[in-house]
């Protein structure tokens, strides 16, 4: 089990990812993907902040582990979780996102942003680079892993499956796909969308290790993180792993949750007021209910 | 190597080169989607270098871009019309966007497989020449495409090599003519009265024509465009300023391919051939048939050529 003061650390880095992503929303004049943003905080968080074996003073270094973010169009979110872990400048982000010349767009470019893995943003791109990833790192008998965050929604594209086909026929046990399950695409109606179930059988079925999560619940993230059993490349029943995180799209803030209108959109100032103030007010009840509010932490 | 007319498999010459390069290179990848058996010899040496991840082009695309982010230089042994056509969007993304040192090396050219219009690749020039970074080669003689290979070796972008069938081909050059460089032209025959422009298959199309001709008096040059992008302008300004007539074949859409490449030098440059023809496949999805009988269907095998070139200078 994951320490309490841990738990409480990566609680409150959540809330500040959640606020830093409402102050964007708010002042941006364009749109921004809160919903999704939102559903992968906990995710985002668990991975750099506690799971993932990076350096943001060394950001190439060759034994870290990879991240691509395959749900490109969450990428205010991954440079906000990065920054907060001290890969980039917070201030930077805040005041230039999206504008012209910015390193920092709707979809993550490589090119102009080092430090992230790969260029992405066309759906259903990202699981096959992380399957070139840990096919490389493989062949060079490298023990870092590669994880790769997906959307739900994208895996309706062919490509993912045709990459969850060569993961699992090879046998890449360096792989990981974190999987965004907050069961809400863009235009996803009530009774009338895609249904993707029965979800972890699909990934089963393609040879993979599958361990289902709470996404919002960083303890039992970080539980499934810690237990990953350690890469090795001459295990001959090694498998791919994909953690179906459970979520809930607009998590966090009431109006928001599970309301496909908030795919991509912009706040108000009074929203985004009532939206930070939710936010306090749950980090404050999560706190006292895991006890991480009687002083066990710092 | 092999002297002029042995007859030669491209495809073999691209396993023979991959399996040499990888012994020499460790960074040397061969990827396929079900068409690596001419790979095999390399895939039995290099086993941890070598990946076939079935019928599926978008996939070994977005690999192959994965692996090159991590340093490596794959090789994706592919069909052309799948590895231009189903993967173009990871070609564009994954690949050209980041600017990845990928080799896509596609046979079944053109109309040569004979396999009808799902299996041409008759768009494959004008869609992988659009992309940015994207150098595209297509390969007359089957050692050519060893030669290209080696060469780039020290090329870090994106770059296609087109073959024809890559079955067995005769060899219309000396070993030591082809130096792969990519972003030249090779004049195949000399001749002052027109130039006959044309990649792949098409270029021993296009020496026919110049042999028929010079049996009517004309002397034709035939140059090999092999280098479609980045395309030998010099070369191309060169051969209007001393010929005049310029006719381009190509096993290919007759608009969208080397010939609107040419064209757009001309018009840029203010150039103005004192005759111009573009011969290939016209706004039209073609039957069944090997590909010269459709070469001479369409009119753009050796004799439309040779004809093209009598029009012309009338």
């Amino acid at each position: 089990m994951a320490d309490p003061a841990e738990i409480r650390r990566l609680d409150e880095l959540s809330a500040e990812m959640r606020r830093l992503l409402l102050r964007l929303c708010g002042h941006y004049s364009g749109a921004i993907h809160i919903g999704g943003d939102m559903s992968m905080v906990e995710l985002l968080i668990s991975l750099y902040h506690h799971g993932m074996n990076v350096d943001p003073d060394d950001f190439a270094n060759p034994e870290r582990d990879r991240f691509i973010l395959s749900k490109g169009h969450g990428a205010v979110g991954m440079y906000i979780a990065m920054a907060l872990r001290g890969y980039f400048d917070m201030d930077e982000i805040m005041a230039t996102y999206g504008q012209l010349d910015s390193a920092y767009g709707m979809h993550p470019c490589k090119i102009q942003l080092p430090g992230v893995e790969s260029s992405t943003g066309s759906l259903g791109h990202g699981l096959p680079i992380a399957v070139g990833l840990a096919f490389a790192a493989r062949q060079r008998r490298e023990s870092h892993r590669v994880f790769c965050l997906l959307g739900d929604g994208e895996t309706c594209e062919g490509s993912v499956w045709e990459s969850a086909n060569t993961a699992g026929s090879y046998g890449l046990g360096n792989l990981v796909a974190v999987i965004d399950r907050n069961k809400q695409m863009m235009s996803s109606l009530e009774g009338v969308a895609m249904n993707l179930e029965p979800y972890p059988d699909k990934w089963r079925a393609f040879r993979w290790r599958v361990v289902e999560v709470d996404g919002h619940d960083v303890g039992a993230i970080c539980d499934v993180l810690d237990a990953l059993p350690p890469v090795d490349h001459d295990d001959p029943n090694a498998q791919p792993i994909a953690i179906v995180a459970h979520t809930v799209k607009g998590k966090g803030i009431s109006f928001m949750e599970r309301n496909v209108g908030w795919h991509a959109g912009s706040l108000t100032d009074e929203q985004m007021h009532e939206a930070l103030a939710e936010v306090d007010a749950r980090l404050a009840e999560r706190l006292a209910a895991t006890g991480g509010g009687i002083g066990g932490g710092s | 190597m092999s002297a002029i007319g042995t007859m030669v498999s491209a495809r073999g010459v691209v396993g023979q080169t991959l399996h040499e390069l990888a012994a020499e290179h460790p960074h040397v990848w061969g990827l396929t989607s079900d068409v690596g058996d001419p790979i095999k010899a390399f895939a039995q040496a290099f086993p941890d270098r070598y990946v076939d991840v079935g019928i599926a082009e978008q996939n070994v695309v977005g690999i192959a871009a994965g692996l090159a982010l991590e340093g490596m230089m794959p090789f994706v042994a592919g069909m052309a019309p799948f590895i231009s056509m189903r993967s173009l969007e990871q070609n564009r993304t994954d690949v050209c966007y980041q600017d990845l040192p990928v080799r896509f090396v596609g046979w079944g050219g053109g109309l040569t497989t004979g396999g009808g219009s799902t299996h041409n690749a008759m768009e494959d020039v004008a869609l992988m020449r659009t992309l940015v970074n994207m150098a595209v080669v297509s390969c007359s003689d089957p050692n050519m495409v060893g030669a290209v290979m080696r060469r780039s070796m020290a090329y870090e972008h994106p770059l296609y090599i087109r073959l024809g069938k890559g079955k067995s081909d005769p060899c219309i050059y000396e070993p030591e003519t082809m130096t792969g460089e990519i972003g030249a032209g090779l004049v195949a025959r000399d001749g002052g009265d027109a130039t006959i422009m044309a990649h792949g298959e098409l270029v021993a199309e296009a020496l026919a024509a110049a042999e028929q001709l010079a049996a009517d008096g004309i002397d034709a040059r035939v140059v090999d465009m092999y280098s479609i992008k980045p395309l030998d302008t010099e070369l191309l300004l060169r051969c209007v300023d001393e010929t005049g007539y310029l006719v381009v074949t190509e096993d290919h859409l007759a608009f969208g391919g080397l010939a609107s490449a040419i064209a757009d030098v001309l018009v840029d440059e203010g150039v103005r051939p004192k005759g111009f023809r573009r011969l290939g496949v016209p706004q039209l999805y073609t039957g069944f048939g090997s590909a010269p009988e459709q070469w001479v269907k369409y009119g753009y095998g050796r004799d439309g050529v040779a004809a093209a070139v009598r029009e012309l200078l009338a």
